[in-house]
């Protein structure tokens, strides 16, 4: 049977417009500013967004199966206020504990799951719409961090903890400044991997797009679906905790406002790379790409002194143009399934299709 | 090979279900069934809405237990039945409503669940794609499967569906309403996919309205009514109006009805155009007079009717209502000019779902039962509604029930007590009859019927000739975007065959 296709390098850049962005940005800011190239820059940007990358990297998660989580934004709050207290001495505001900071680490990633756990338990088996948990569990958790903190930031941690937020791989000097390759960058880099490896190549990952394209379909292919939901939001509790951690870790304190408000901006770099909240959808490494861009945007546009305000207005307009230029995907999508249609239907236009073809 | 075609011709028994009983509280829903299907062959399943067909495929999926009776597969009696019981034991359902995963492509929705991996346990997509391209070859289907399902037809979706419960070992397959989406390409396609299937020994239970379509692809059609089985006949031994006549028991005439048309002119379309759509309509309808528009998908007659409603551009020409100029740029104000709609998908457009048979009348009249201070007269509202119930015959516990719980009939009804509520001058409806069962389109008939004596003018477009027939003062046929053909009652040319020649772009008299 003769297919009116669609274009395939339409279709590819279509698919991997995000990159196209990415790129675009990258190049527009080098010619904007002098400064933007330079290597102290380019080290930073993935430093600056390393938290900000592993909540996207926890909704990416999410998306996939249709879901979300907007408490991801406290359980950072959260995770970082909790480590802050039992890493530090009292006089410094702490619990005066001064516990390991490995077993600190490893408490806040359990934290952070239990808290997922709670938020898919509640969704899957007692059938609450994800909307409402997780704003409930933002309000909560947000108001349990101000609650446990002593009202100030905390700060002067140890080393072997902010190693992970703030430390440093490998320092390259040169004349125009340092380019410093930090862990946290390292790190997000890992960790999107990782992400896109379970979610591209293993039968878990493949579950989860089945659920987020058609949970029945799904339940009726044999998977359960409920427990894919409940891990997923786990593995996002536990993203949310590693990028408390890493807040944290580079800003060597932590405040109870850390995280607040940044949920929206989340949401938006992952749909830019190409999820959709509808499930079933985009891949980690364009969200990856959603981060990039964000950051690059974030950076670029501070470098050459746009007010914050500003800033925010071209986010949102990002924002609304992946989400036009999405629309329009799935109108072309369909002009072409129309086409196709017609192409069968009408007798005429089948045989000019086939004969021009 | 041989022997399975061997097999396939045999006359031996694959499912044998007899004396199923089942019962609702008030409702005896299957009353002593039995129904068998042979090994190979396709066995139509066929009756009006609510004759227990749903019920009795519901027993056999398992997920309906039966009060009494027996279920036995190649002579095997079944003594429990659950969804995952008959799946193993080779039935499977394919609904109407495919369910695939749309977003993914045609290999992974083959293989989910059990992807190929390698030999780090990682999946192995080279061996995903091969693997399901080489099932789909050997059932003869082809389709690319690195594409998106979302991007095939709907006919492929059906055959993809049916290949997957083939891949399950799948024996019996229940074909719910396959055709019901299709375009005659598409069915042919179809059809053609389900006796290659059939060759191999697979047996097929079809469900449909479609009777001319149980004829064309069916070896035996069983008949049910009331929640029994009327019986079962071979295909060649039993013509149309015997089917009918099963599925409906008394003998039913076709719907004639008095013309009511009268002389004064109240819609008057002129050389009406839409690029790519239709070109050159012209027609006039006049008051209390009812015509027909037919023709294939993509012959315009669709697109027609959505302009003159004005949810599509409705192009360049000129179109009048009682000598008036209109152009509805929109639904709202065709309504206000007097032009009411009935959609062809009610589901989406014509029926709020969630919202009371009361909600529904009225919402496109609130603006008359706004009382003193904005406050809606309620009692005004509920007497309208409870005069449509009562003059249409509507069959709900109240004004407040849902219209998501009434049947398909009785939920057109609704739609039509919508429309007639605003008192339009002029009625489109768009395949009025579509998924309504018989006794419900006879109502609706009787409706159609009232409403042109009452003085309204009528056009509906339809697919089904023999409706229209007996419904209609005048039938347009539409082929390629014109109006090729116009038979009449005066004229007395009102013959199926010569209207569905037409339909099929036949040779026809343009000027007509």
């Amino acid at each position: 049977m003769k297919r009116a296709e669609p274009n395939r390098l339409v279709s590819l850049m279509v698919d991997n417009l995000i990159w196209l962005f990415v790129l675009g940005a990258f190049i527009a800011f080098s010619l904007l500013s002098d400064r933007f190239l330079s290597p102290y820059n380019l080290g930073n940007i993935l430093l600056r967004s390393a938290a900000f990358g592993m909540l996207v990297l926890s909704q990416a998660y999410t998306f996939i199966t249709g879901n979300f989580d907007l408490s991801v934004e406290s359980s950072l709050g959260l995770t970082a206020m909790f480590a802050a207290l039992m890493l530090v001495t009292s006089e410094a505001g702490g619990l005066g504990w001064q516990l390991n900071p490995l077993l600190v680490i490893l408490l806040m990633l359990v934290l952070g799951g239990l808290i997922g756990l709670f938020n898919g338990v509640l969704i899957t088996k007692v059938g609450v719409n994800n909307l409402l948990v997780t704003i409930a569990m933002l309000f909560v958790l947000r108001g349990a961090t101000y609650g446990i903190s002593p009202g100030t930031s905390i700060s002067f941690f140890p080393k072997e903890f902010t190693w992970l937020g703030g430390g440093t791989l490998a320092r390259v000097v040169t004349d125009n400044g340092n380019f410093v390759l930090s862990v946290a960058g390292i790190f997000v880099i890992l960790a999107f991997l990782v992400g896109h490896i379970h979610t591209r190549y293993t039968q878990f990952g493949r579950n989860m797009y089945a659920v987020g394209a058609d949970a029945d379909a799904a339940r009726a292919a044999g998977i359960n679906v409920d427990r894919v939901v409940i891990i997923v939001y786990i593995i996002a509790g536990v993203c949310a905790a590693f990028a408390g951690l890493l807040q944290a870790g580079r800003l060597n304190a932590a405040t109870p406002t850390m995280g607040a408000n940044l949920i929206f901006a989340v949401h938006g770099a992952a749909i830019i790379g190409g999820m959709s909240i509808y499930g079933g959808r985009g891949n980690i490494i364009g969200a990856f790409g959603g981060v990039l861009l964000w950051s690059i945007l974030d950076t670029g546009l501070n470098i050459m002194g746009v007010s914050p305000f500003w800033i925010d207005v071209s986010r949102g307009l990002l924002l609304l143009f992946a989400v036009l230029l999405d629309a329009l995907r799935v109108r072309y999508q369909h002009s072409a399934q129309m086409r196709l249609a017609l192409a069968e239907t009408t007798v005429g236009l089948h045989d000019r299709e086939q004969s021009s073809g | 090979m041989a022997e399975t075609r061997a097999l396939a011709r045999s006359d031996m028994t694959l499912l044998d279900m007899r004396g199923i009983s089942k019962s609702y509280p008030g409702v005896q829903a299957l009353q002593d069934a039995d129904f068998s299907v042979r090994r190979g062959e396709i066995h139509g399943l066929v009756g009006k809405n609510g004759a227990g067909k749903s019920t009795l495929m519901g027993v056999l999926m398992g997920i309906r237990a039966a009060d009494s009776g027996t279920i036995a597969i190649e002579g095997e009696t079944l003594h429990h039945a659950s969804p995952q019981i008959m799946i193993d034991a080779g039935i499977s359902y394919v609904p109407q409503h495919i369910n695939l995963l749309n977003t993914l492509t045609v290999a992974e929705n083959i293989l989910v669940g059990n992807l190929p991996k390698n030999r780090f346990g990682l999946v192995d997509w080279q061996a995903v794609n091969d693997d399901s391209q080489a099932r789909l070859s050997r059932l003869g289907l082809k389709l690319d499967v690195r594409q998106p399902v979302e991007g095939l037809s709907v006919a492929e979706r059906t055959m993809l569906a049916i290949a997957k419960a083939l891949f399950n070992d799948a024996r019996l397959i229940i074909l719910d309403e396959p055709t019901a989406a299709l375009s005659r390409v598409d069915i042919d396609l179809l059809f053609g996919f389900v006796r290659a299937q059939q060759e191999q020994g697979v047996a097929f239970i079809y469900i449909s309205h479609h009777l001319e379509e149980v004829f064309e692809i069916c070896d035996r059609v069983t008949v049910m009514r009331d929640g029994q089985i009327v019986g079962t006949r071979a295909i060649s031994e039993i013509n149309v109006a015997d089917l009918i006549h099963m599925m409906v028991g008394g003998g039913v005439k076709e719907y004639g009805r008095e013309s009511a048309a009268g002389h004064e002119v109240v819609f008057e379309v002129q050389d009406l155009s839409r690029r790519g759509a239709y070109e050159h309509v012209s027609f006039v309808l006049r008051r209390g007079e009812v015509i027909g528009i037919s023709g294939l998908q993509g012959s315009g007659a669709d697109e027609l009717a959505q302009g003159l409603f004005g949810l599509e551009r409705m192009g360049v020409g000129e179109v009048t209502i009682a000598g008036e100029v209109y152009r509805p740029g929109s639904p709202k104000s065709a309504f206000e000019a007097g032009v009411a709609y009935l959609p062809q998908d009610r589901h989406r457009y014509g029926l709020v779902q969630l919202r009371s048979v009361r909600e529904n009348v009225t919402y496109s009249v609130l603006d008359r039962l706004v009382g003193r201070l904005g406050v809606l007269m309620r009692q005004d509202e509920q007497a309208i509604t409870e005069e449509y119930i009562d003059k249409l015959g509507i069959v709900t516990p109240g004004p407040e029930q849902r219209t998501l719980l009434l049947s398909g009939g009785n939920q057109q009804k609704v739609v039509f007590a919508k429309l007639a509520a605003t008192q339009p001058a002029v009625l489109i409806l768009h395949e009025p009859s579509q998924g309504v069962d018989v006794q419900a389109k006879v109502d609706i008939f009787n409706i159609i019927n009232d409403l042109s004596r009452q003085g309204v003018a009528i056009m509906i477009i339809s697919s089904e000739v023999r409706e229209l027939i007996g419904l209609c003062d005048r039938i347009l046929v539409m082929y390629e975007g014109r109006i090729t053909n116009e038979f009449s009652r005066a004229a007395d040319d009102m013959l199926p065959e010569d209207i569905l020649l037409a339909i099929e772009g036949g040779p026809g008299d343009a000027d007509a």
